[in-house]
């Protein structure tokens, strides 16, 4: 049974295209073009994947996640946007989107991210890998938590290659490790990042306007 | 209230009737001056103006009013018009007491006192009505005027200069607002002018060439291109002034492969350093080792990734094209390799070659910032 996807965008050219392109892969169950409809109608479809634009009106992405997280833990999204502007990436993340692609990615990567979400993995972008490894650069692990403030080396690694354009099968070929462990690795990436009060991670972002 | 003669003259200056009124009545007490100048000008007839829609002064306006009036008021005084201090001051303040409390314009200035949130006028209002109240049931009581003796020219003088300065200090104040306004009017149609401008000649620009442009790559390519630029316009990455970035380097030559070889180039950057004479290699070696995988790799797209770790820099170019062998001395891609090497040596650095036949070719490029 392929994966039930639901479609967030206020571009309604780029929702038929992203349609078209997906229809013979998954069961689009639905498409908005607004925050509030789609909250609800994620709510009575529950899927198993959104797709959901960064910007738009109302609160945007982060507000459509935030939406829906409490009544529905178990959709999984993945944030697509024009812009992959630091600030963005980090709020939906934060958010609880577990994916971050940008809206030139080819259609086939999408899917691909799509099914990777759908299996409860993160997908990074190479961008947003290189976000990570800028936000937790320098050894300043805090008091309370310093596993979730730290990136292991391991994951360091992974986030350098995928910061450096190879797909997830070349970063394991590479680290002579399996693709289930770069899927591990990405996600406990994801989780700290999610988590982490790293003051580090606070600094970097009102660096970047962010927060 | 006689012959509507006080309501058309409130409607005319834009004061409350009660106050008017307050004015005859006090004037009034002058050897009955009030009546005659209500008389008088029943006589010539300002009508009531009905319906007319008259701006009602501002609270600073008819306090400046009041003054200037408590000041003609006092002038009669000094020159002897009137029979007695008592008797004037006392119905003045009771009378222009009362009107401040009963003043319809202003809702409930009773709960003004006790609630902050309703407008300051209210609150003003309704204390120089208790104030007057006060003061005049004191003249009365007391009938004494030692204040007057001592200098009622200048209190006189004083208060009518006051008068008039609250009266039309708002008009000045307003006219300088007024002026600012104007001016960052103007600054905003300046930026909205400017920002037409750059808008004509980049967005509309690039529309223009993508409408006219028949192969999807070459669209595509526009587009990328013009997305960059507005972005760096839109969120100010530009670079600093005076601060030359390697980062910034880098983007530029990865934008400008981008547009004489018509591939994308992924830029990702961890962590920067400034541009200086020796690491101005690196983005020479670069430049050669994207404009090496644009040209031979046939990937459709080339990576590069700089992260800058201390002292310690690192360009890394990637492509996943068809690669080519690096033991092989022959070959093109292999000279170019050979020279990305001799600039690397010359400026302390080094170079690693990782390339598989048909998997794609990673060009490593290191080096440390405090080489001379």
């Amino acid at each position: 049974m392929s994966p039930k996807v639901y479609l967030v965008d206020d571009h309604r050219l780029f929702l038929a295209g992203v349609k078209a392109e997906l229809s013979e892969q998954f069961r689009i169950v639905g498409s908005a073009s607004d925050v509030d409809t789609a909250i609800g109608e994620i709510r009575d479809l529950n899927p198993d994947v959104v797709l959901v634009d960064v910007h738009m009106p109302d609160g945007g992405g982060v507000a459509v996640v935030e939406g829906v997280g409490p009544t529905n833990p178990d959709v999984k999204f993945l944030a697509l946007s024009v812009s992959d502007q630091a600030e963005d990436v980090i709020a939906m993340i934060r958010a609880g989107a577990r994916g971050y692609v940008t809206k030139t990615i080819d259609p086939a990567d999408l899917a691909d991210a799509i099914k990777r979400i759908n299996a409860g993995d993160a997908v990074f972008s190479p961008r947003l890998a290189g976000f990570v490894l800028d936000a937790f650069a320098g050894a300043m692990p805090s008091e309370d938590d310093p596993e979730l403030d730290q990136l292991t080396a391991r994951e360091k690694d992974v986030l350098r290659l995928i910061a450096r354009g190879f797909a997830y099968k070349q970063v394991a070929r590479k680290l002579s490790i399996s693709i289930k462990t770069v899927e591990t690795h990405v996600s406990s990436v994801l989780r700290k990042l999610q988590l982490s009060n790293r003051h580090e991670l606070a600094r970097w972002a009102s660096k970047r306007r962010i927060v | 209230m006689v012959a509507g003669v006080a309501g058309g003259l409130a409607d005319t200056l834009g004061v409350s009737d009660g106050f008017v009124r307050a004015a005859f009545i006090t004037l009034a007490m002058v050897w009955g001056l009030g009546a005659f100048i209500y008389l008088a000008l029943w006589l010539i007839a300002i009508d009531r103006v009905e319906n007319v829609d008259v701006e009602p002064v501002d609270s600073l306006q008819a306090f400046g009013l009041g003054l200037v009036f408590a000041g003609l008021v006092l002038f009669l005084g000094v020159i002897g018009w009137w029979p007695s201090n008592a008797l004037v001051l006392t119905v003045g303040a009771i009378t222009f007491g009362t009107a401040a409390l009963t003043d319809r314009s202003v809702p409930g200035p009773l709960a003004a006192l006790v609630d902050p949130s309703v407008e300051q006028p209210g609150r003003l209002r309704l204390l120089i009505g208790i104030g007057l109240l006060v003061g005049g049931l004191a003249v009365f009581a007391s009938n004494v005027d030692p204040l007057f003796d001592v200098g009622p020219v200048l209190l006189a003088v004083g208060l009518t200069g006051v008068g008039i300065l609250v009266a039309f200090g708002p008009w000045v104040t307003r006219l300088a607002k007024d002026l600012g306004e104007e001016r960052r009017e103007r600054i905003r149609q300046e930026e909205r002018a400017e920002m037409a401008a750059h808008l004509h000649d980049s967005v509309l620009q690039t529309l223009a060439l993508i409408q006219r442009a028949d192969d999807t790559a070459r669209m595509s390519m526009l587009a990328r291109h013009q997305e960059g630029e507005l972005r760096d316009w839109l969120y100010g990455n530009l670079p600093l002034e005076g601060v030359d970035l390697l980062s910034t380097a880098l983007r530029q030559a990865a934008t400008k492969i981008e547009e004489d070889h018509q591939v994308p180039v992924d830029v990702v950057v961890v962590g920067d350093h400034p541009l200086t004479e020796s690491n101005r290699a690196l983005v020479g070696a670069a430049s050669e080792a994207m404009v090496n995988a644009a040209k031979h790799s046939g990937a459709d797209k080339v990576s590069l990734y700089f992260e800058a770790e201390g002292e310690d820099l690192a360009v890394y170019v990637t492509d996943q094209g068809k690669g080519f062998d690096t033991s092989e001395v022959e070959s093109h891609r292999k000279g170019i390799a050979n020279s990305i090497a001799a600039r690397m040596e010359k400026a302390g650095g080094t170079l690693v070659i990782d390339s598989v036949i048909g998997e794609g070719t990673e060009i490593i490029l290191k080096m440390s910032a405090e080489n001379p």
